[in-house]
């Protein structure tokens, strides 16, 4: 009789999860992320190729490699006004690679992260509820794991990924920042 | 001439899969013979061909010359091609795709569908951990203990994974234990329904405690696998069956359906030897497991894990009459990793019902029977005290201490006793070191100490990896 009991409980469980599942969204793209994050602002693409010192300069900030001098950036304006730039970040997490959209403010802090392509199993994927650590972080020393930055468990290797991503994308952008504001 | 290098160079930085590289620099190196003279016309005044010979050939297309312009558009459209290839965005975006009511119907965004049924293929990962052991020559009571040492490769494992479709996919982990010893530790079928929904069947870890799913070596801290975490819930535990996994916002959970333990494996140190590992394991009676953990906050969850099902699997009957001997066993478990600190702590209890006809069968007698309940627990506290410094480079230098109770006979049937050497505590300090996060160097010393005073303390030094 207990047997029983705990067989159709089970039952239940199998029948209410996809009901309570499809009240969750999913993963954006880069447009729809891009318009989520700066409403009502113009995006423009832009294809910026870094300069070998320009990718060393940005590597020796951010504590980590630049491996790519090909960045993806979105520069939002809103009014003739910059509102915020965004970068995509395509790194390895174990074997397989994903991509971050990684959203700043004018001021060059994190506004928000996209995860736009995660090919690992998705076991390994982060939430966005963890992504949300990252919001309105400057790049210093405390955007480290075990710092300002949790960990995740089962997802450690995507978390050591993402943060390096987001090192990596902020000095890149304070790097071509800094070198637009003193441009002739 | 300088525009082919340059785009050269892009293409050499990418990561991009070998054969699209090549494809890339092929196109790239078309475009830049045709686009080399033309700049060269223009970077030069003067000179009607080039010392170098660049000017003579292909500098045009039908017949017209190519102009910066134009070159600087292809080399847009080139990079920004590349730069989507890369993002693995757009891979094998072909065949497969969900139409729009389907996409619908699983109340998917079009694009996270798209992210699932463009990759494909082989995944592979792996761990494994190496562990010496060394015993005290003499026990808690000063006899002599006579265990010696030993160094022993505990497991080289592979994980290998294929991903049929955007909803399909195949994980297993093969795993070698002690050098000689082959299993499967997991095999399954996952039908990714929805981000948050997963239906998985084949052979599963069971979803109890902190360790049996997070089993490699640089998730937990210690040399060694809790002990309660290797008695009253015998990890690595894996079954035949199947049920459902995902998350939803800061609830995760898993319920399956599993065949059951077999109690003709039980004794008195566990339930661990009723383990049927998969391999044609007995089905007469099943179990259902499951978990709910909660993530208050990134780093911080608690939960609980139950199991419940019969082991008799129709081997347990006295005069006739059949005994289900049903096994539950319960854990409540909370983990939080904040600024380098790491604390864990986790209490579980089994129940055995119809102990009594079970040790009849068995012929168990006196302290030898199995426990109608048994229960563990442990709290453990690791800080990295590199984790604040910014010159440690990455570096982790993680002390913890772990302090465990463990007894695998704290009820007994009737008529049966209690063994003073079951009831153990173990009191571990050691030291962990990762270079980088995929590798782990622990060294620790545990003292046990029970009720006999047979406890044998042990020094361990673990190496580990993943991957």
């Amino acid at each position: 009789m207990r047997s029983s009991r705990l067989h159709v409980a089970v039952v239940a469980v199998l029948a209410c999860a996809p009901a309570v599942a499809a009240a969750q969204g999913g993963v954006l793209s880069r447009d729809e992320a891009l318009a989520a994050v700066y409403q009502g602002a113009s995006v423009e693409p832009e294809r910026v190729f870094l300069t070998p010192s320009q990718m060393s300069e940005a590597a020796s900030i951010a504590g980590v490699d630049i491996e790519s001098g090909l960045i993806a950036r979105y520069v939002a304006m809103r009014d003739g006004v910059v509102v915020g730039r965004a970068y995509v970040d395509t790194h390895v997490v174990r074997t397989k690679r994903e991509s971050l959209l990684i959203s700043l403010d004018p001021a060059g802090r994190v506004r928000r992260i996209d995860v736009t392509a995660f090919l690992e199993p998705p076991d390994y994927r982060v939430s966005a509820r963890w992504l949300r650590q990252y919001d309105q972080r400057p790049l210093d020393d405390d955007l480290a794991l075990q710092r300002a930055i949790r960990s995740m468990a089962g997802a450690t290797l995507t978390a050591v990924a993402t943060t390096d991503a987001v090192r990596r994308v902020l000095a890149i952008d304070r790097v071509l920042e800094t070198e637009r504001a003193v441009a002739p | 001439m300088l525009r082919l290098r340059r785009s050269l160079k892009i293409v050499t930085m990418l990561r991009v899969r070998p054969g699209v590289t090549v494809t890339i620099m092929f196109v790239l190196l078309g475009i830049g013979l045709m686009a080399s003279p033309q700049r060269d016309d223009q970077a030069r005044p003067a000179p009607a061909t080039a010392p170098d010979g660049d000017d003579t050939e292909g500098g045009a297309e039908d017949g017209q010359p190519v102009d910066l312009a134009e070159l600087e558009r292809r080399l847009a459209v080139l990079a920004e091609e590349v730069e989507r290839l890369r993002s693995g965005e757009d891979v094998a975006s072909a065949g497969a795709a969900l139409t729009p009511s389907e996409v619908r119907a699983l109340g998917l965004a079009p694009s996270a569908a798209a992210t699932y049924e463009r990759d494909r293929g082989v995944s592979i990962a792996g761990y494994g951990e190496m562990l010496y052991e060394n015993f005290s020559a003499e026990n808690q009571a000063g006899d002599r203990a006579g265990r010696g040492s030993q160094i022993d490769f505990v497991r080289a494992i592979l994980y290998a994974g294929y991903r049929f479709n955007d909803r399909f996919l195949f994980n297993s982990e093969i795993e070698i234990e002690h050098a000689d010893e082959v299993f499967v530790e997991f095999a399954y079928l996952d039908y990714l329904a929805h981000e948050n929904l997963g239906i998985r069947g084949g052979m599963v870890l069971l979803p109890m405690g902190l360790v049996n799913e997070f089993h490699e070596p640089t998730v937990f801290l210690g040399a060694a696998r809790p002990v309660t975490e290797q008695r009253i819930i015998p990890s690595t535990w894996r079954a035949n069956g199947g049920g459902v996994h995902g998350s939803v916002d800061r609830v995760s959970y898993r319920a399956f359906v599993v065949n059951g333990l077999d109690g003709t494996q039980f004794s008195a140190n566990g339930i661990r030897g009723g383990r049927q590992k998969g391999s044609r394991a007995k089905a007469g009676n099943m179990a259902v497991t499951g978990r709910i953990d909660v993530t208050m906050t990134p780093g911080v969850f608690v939960g609980a894990s139950v199991y419940s099902g019969g082991a008799g699997q129709g081997d347990v009957a006295i005069e006739g009459t059949s005994y289900d001997v049903r096994t539950t066993v319960v854990d409540l478990h909370g983990q939080a990793q904040m600024r380098g600190f790491d604390l864990r702590g986790l209490y579980a209890r089994a129940t055995v019902d119809d102990a009594r006809a079970l040790n009849q069968v068995l012929g168990l007698n006196g302290t030898d029977g199995v426990a109608e309940a048994m229960h563990g627990g442990y709290v453990q506290v690791g800080y990295d005290v590199l984790s604040q410094v910014s010159a440690g480079g990455g570096l982790g230098l993680t002390p913890y201490v772990r302090y465990e109770q463990v007894d695998t006979q704290a009820t007994m049937p009737e008529g049966f006793a209690r063994s003073a050497a079951t009831s153990n505590t173990f009191t571990t300090i050691g030291v962990e070191v990762k270079p980088i996060p995929n590798i782990v160097v622990k060294v620790d010393y545990g003292w046990v100490r029970n009720d006999a005073r047979v406890g044998v303390n042990q020094f361990n030094v673990g190496l580990g990896y993943a991957f």
